[in-house]
């Protein structure tokens, strides 16, 4: 493997070392070392089960009909032929479920949004919406039945962009509240410097809208106990209680009456955190009395859940003609797609990413949110920071070249230091490594040395032409300030020397609950094996909003850290008792409680059974833990890409990502959640959209969206600055989002570097590079 | 019709319609739900399973086509309570994440093995080229087949 550990090329920064207070890294038995994810033995033999694998007795099979049309209102829904057929047990549609309405990205009670989405609606809002769902005993009669139902829809005029909606006006009526949500004008940094003699500089990017494409797709199975008013619900999410708040507020249930438990998650990248697919099954235990369960198929994973929205910004600056930015103005239209959902707040959301890389002394944000006849727009890995970033790295680019100055001589210029201030939040950054992850990437790629390689190569002419890009981003580790972040958690001592761990956490395929292992093991000193832990169930696991904002690590993972040392705490106190000594002349190490100058100690699992017996007390803490604060944590991505001209096909040659993640926990996970990130952002860069045909249809198929596949991804270097933060768990920061911010700019700047090109459409599908070499060939000199 | 074929080295009779699909089979008539759905169009290899030792997408294979044929599902790799070779190489290289990849990326992989025991890295690419791995970038599961290929003898 290439990454290495601690290569960071700076002056460690006064807070560094901080957290490594009470051992050198060098002694650190867990932390950094690679081990498989929880259940890897589980998904290796077909053992592991997903909530579509799963089955209870009496279980009914539920298959949903979505519509054809974009925008419409049902008249009808004619049910008889299906009703017909053998074993259906009933249809449920817009005319016998509930009225109430629900947001599908709520995940606080309380939280302020606007409910515009019934479980099945009269109004139709885009091809995928919601018009049915048939129960039966077996999945093939579902099936048949689903082709049997007649629906009557009066058609409207429909728009699945929003300048179309935004320029005719159509779509006013498609929601009560209207079709645009204007976020408030964001000024940030106090008076505008002095701009004489600036360089004004305006760019534009318009980004099609993505899918995750998670290789599960949604999934619920759900009952409800007649007898006692129960509903149980399993499915893959990211928020156990912000689940039960939308589906127990939508279905009028007592919170205690609903319990949600997260199951194997075959992967999210946000498309689990929002919810279209349980208040169905939800719906149809309701009125069956019967567990259900629905899967959705690729065709509605893609239309009927949430997608990444489309976009278009404009990023306007003054530059010194050093190429320091003294001041930048965005401006942002995100399409909502035919539900408002998360989007305002998506748009809003932008900007509080603006200062987690660069740092400039004053800046405008305007943005406005636009509903359309288009899938609903979700959360997405990274939240509006990636796409932020490809507007601020194209702006860069292009500055760059205006003022002849190397693309990372200017990012440098911009970047903030250790210790800055976050303008927008007015937070310290701590320690960003953003400098750091630039220096250390040209360094390691030989981005200068590149560079006149290229020079040569491209100066022969001829059909394949190279370039080289770099893309920066920083993102966060949590909700604060935006929000208080805490986390609860228990632990429990057994009497054989196991820990059982009680807290809410979602897995999401990318290791949570071993990397909560790994910390919890290397806090106590205890073999990993000794250390249990499960996942989010609201009857059992405490309060906590999701695993999502990149919060896991960085908040959770701290939390298990000082309640485990409460952990120790308690077991020395207790064997204080039982040994009696005083408690400050003892001490916890490898799972034995000893006096400090020497003599016999009781071993953890003895502390909890003495206990157990002479003093009828189970050995128990619990700790709640409020995070207050959100350093910077950044990442430098560098590419170098070969075009050919003919095809417009494009060759990621060389890959490298540099992440200033403050301390790996497992180590190869974690690369693997950056390649993965890189492959994903590859896509993004290059071949995915979802696109509309005339009816209105977007992409809906993996035939028609391009992922790129196992001979497609470039081997990715990685290169992880490890110095440590002050509040994460053994100094980690976050990763899974961030790693793949910066990487569809390095893409892009590469096909744009190789081509003498500003492309800003993206993604730089063949078509768009062919059409653009048509319209005007190769400007590279 | 009746459909007679072997599923994991054991024969088995079963009244399905003709065009009942082999992943329908696998996991609703014998809960063997190690082989996924993940597009239902032969785009993802999700649910890829070896037919007669040739890694095959059980969403476009249908019973029609199935009497007489040998079907291996990653319930039938390894003996009970111990994992194959190559089963091993994927948890130990860490490749594994969401895991809803890996049951089809094993059995591709397995598929290779059989004709090309000691494939170079390009040979892997190519062998893995139907799978989708949405969570990884390849790179541990490319690692866990050379670390198979190795310990099955076929170093290179
Ligand atoms: S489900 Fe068969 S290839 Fe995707
Ligand atoms: S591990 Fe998630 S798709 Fe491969």
């Amino acid at each position: 493997m290439t990454q290495n550990t601690g290569t960071c090329t700076i002056a460690l920064h006064v807070y560094s070392m901080h957290v490594l207070h009470t051992k050198g890294v060098n002694v650190l038995q867990y932390i950094g070392t690679s081990l498989p994810i929880h259940d890897s033995v589980g998904k290796a033999t077909g053992g592991a089960k997903y909530a579509g694998d799963m089955t209870v007795p009496g279980m009914l099979h539920l298959a949903l009909l979505t519509s054809e049309i974009p925008h419409g209102i049902v008249r009808a829904v004619n049910c008889e032929k299906a009703l017909a057929v053998p074993e259906v047990v009933d249809v449920l549609h817009c005319f016998n479920t509930t009225q109430r309405r629900f947001n599908r990205y709520r995940n606080i009670h309380g939280q302020k949004l606007s409910n515009q989405e019934r479980v099945f609606d009269d109004k139709i809002r885009l091809v995928g919406d919601r018009i049915a769902c048939v129960i039966a005993e077996t999945p093939q009669a579902a099936q048949l039945a689903l082709s049997l139902i007649e629906v009557d829809i009066d058609p409207l005029p429909f728009a699945t962009d929003a300048k179309t909606a935004l320029e005719s006006g159509i779509l006013a009526d498609i929601h009560p509240e209207g079709d645009v949500y204007p976020v408030k004008e964001m000024i940030m940094g106090g008076e505008v410097p002095d701009l004489s003699g600036t360089v004004i500089t305006q760019t534009g990017c318009r980004l099609e809208r993505h899918n995750h494409v998670t290789m599960e797709t949604q999934a619920c199975l759900a009952d409800y106990d007649r007898c006692t008013g129960q509903v149980s619900v399993f499915s893959p999410n990211q928020s156990v209680h912000g689940l039960r708040t939308v589906l127990a507020d939508l279905f009028e249930i007592p919170y205690h009456k609903l319990r949600v438990v997260k199951t194997t998650m075959g992967g999210s990248f946000g498309s689990k955190q929002e919810w279209m697919c349980e208040p169905v099954a939800v719906a149809a235990a309701l009125h069956t009395g019967r567990p259900v369960r629905l899967s959705f198929t690729r065709e509605q994973a893609m239309l009927s859940t949430i997608t990444r929205c489309a976009m278009d910004g404009t990023v306007s600056s003054h530059a010194a003609k050093d190429g320091k930015i003294l001041s930048i103005d965005l401006d942002v239209t995100v399409d909502a797609g035919a539900y408002l959902s998360n989007s305002q707040d998506y748009a809003a959301v932008i900007c509080s990413k603006l200062f987690r890389f660069y740092t400039f002394p004053h800046a405008r944000y305007n943005a406005r949110a636009v509903c359309t006849n288009s899938p609903v727009s979700g959360a997405f890995r990274g939240w509006g920071t990636p796409e932020l970033f490809m507007m601020l790295e194209h702006h860069f680019n292009t500055l760059a070249k205006d003022l002849h100055l190397d693309p990372t001589d200017i990012r440098l210029k911009n970047a903030a230091l250790p210790g800055d201030i976050d303008v927008k939040t007015g937070q310290t950054l701590g320690e960003i490594r953003a400098g750091a992850c630039i220096e250390l990437g040209r360094e390691k790629f030989d981005w200068f040395g590149k560079k006149e390689a290229i020079k040569t190569f491209n100066v022969r002419g001829g059909r394949f032409r190279r370039g080289i890009g770099v893309g920066c981003g920083g993102h966060g580790n949590s909700y604060f300030p935006r929000r208080e972040d805490f986390v609860g958690v228990e632990m429990r001592m057994a009497e054989d020397g196991c820990v059982l761990v009680n807290m809410t956490v979602h897995d999401h395929g990318c290791g949570t609950l071993v990397a909560m292992r790994m910390i919890i093991a290397e806090t106590l000193e205890l073999p990993i094996e000794q250390i249990s832990l499960g996942e989010g169930d609201t009857d059992k696991t405490p309060l906590d909003v999701g695993c999502f904002a990149s919060r896991t690590t960085y908040v959770t993972g701290r939390a298990a850290m000082d309640c485990a040392n409460k952990l120790k705490d308690e077991l020395i106190a207790r064997a204080s008792l039982l040994l009696n000594i005083p408690a400050g002349q003892l001490e916890a190490a490898n799972g034995v409680v000893s006096p400090r100058n020497g003599g016999n100690g009781l071993s953890f699992g003895e502390i909890a059974a003495k206990s157990m017996h002479t003093e009828q007390r189970e050995v128990f803490v619990s700790h709640q833990y409020i995070s207050k604060s959100n350093p910077g944590v950044t990442g430098a991505h560098f590419a170098q890409v070969e075009v050919d001209t003919y095809t417009g096909m494009v060759e990621i040659q060389q890959y490298l990502a540099v992440q200033d993640i403050g301390r790996v926990i497992n180590r190869e996970i974690t690369a693997a959640q950056v390649q993965g990130a890189v492959a994903i952002g590859a896509g993004c860069a290059l071949t995915e959209a979802m696109m509309p045909d005339k009816s209105g249809k977007f992409t809906a198929s993996l035939k028609d969206y391009h992922l790129r596949n196992c001979p497609e991804v470039p081997t990715v270097q990685i290169e992880f600055i490890e110095d440590g933060s002050i509040d994460g768990p053994y100094g980690a920061k976050s990763i899974g989002e961030l790693a793949i911010v910066p990487v569809v700019p390095a893409i892009v700047g590469a096909v744009n570097d190789a081509l003498g090109a500003n492309l800003n459409h993206l993604p730089l599908t063949p078509d768009r590079i062919v059409a653009h070499l048509a319209n005007g060939g190769i400007a590279w000199n | 019709m009746e459909l007679n074929f072997t599923v994991n080295d054991k024969p088995r009779i079963l009244a399905v319609s003709a065009d009942a699909r082999l992943v329908d089979i696998l996991r609703d008539e014998l809960d063997l739900t190690g082989c996924k759905e993940g597009c239902g169009e032969g785009e993802c290899g999700a649910c890829t399973v070896l037919i007669d030792d040739k890694a095959s997408h059980a969403c476009l294979t249908v019973a029609a086509q199935l009497n007489g044929k040998k079907i291996t599902t990653i319930e039938g790799l390894g003996e009970a309570g111990k994992l194959s070779v190559l089963q091993n190489a994927f948890v130990e290289e860490t490749a594994i994440q969401c895991g809803y990849c890996t049951p089809g990326m094993i059995l591709s992989a397995y598929a290779l093995l059989l004709t090309n025991p000691a494939p170079t890295e390009a040979d892997i690419r190519t062998a893995l080229a139907g799978n989708i791995c949405r969570c990884s970038g390849y790179h541990q599961i490319i690692r866990a087949v050379q670390r198979a290929a190795k310990e099955m003898g076929g170093a290179r």
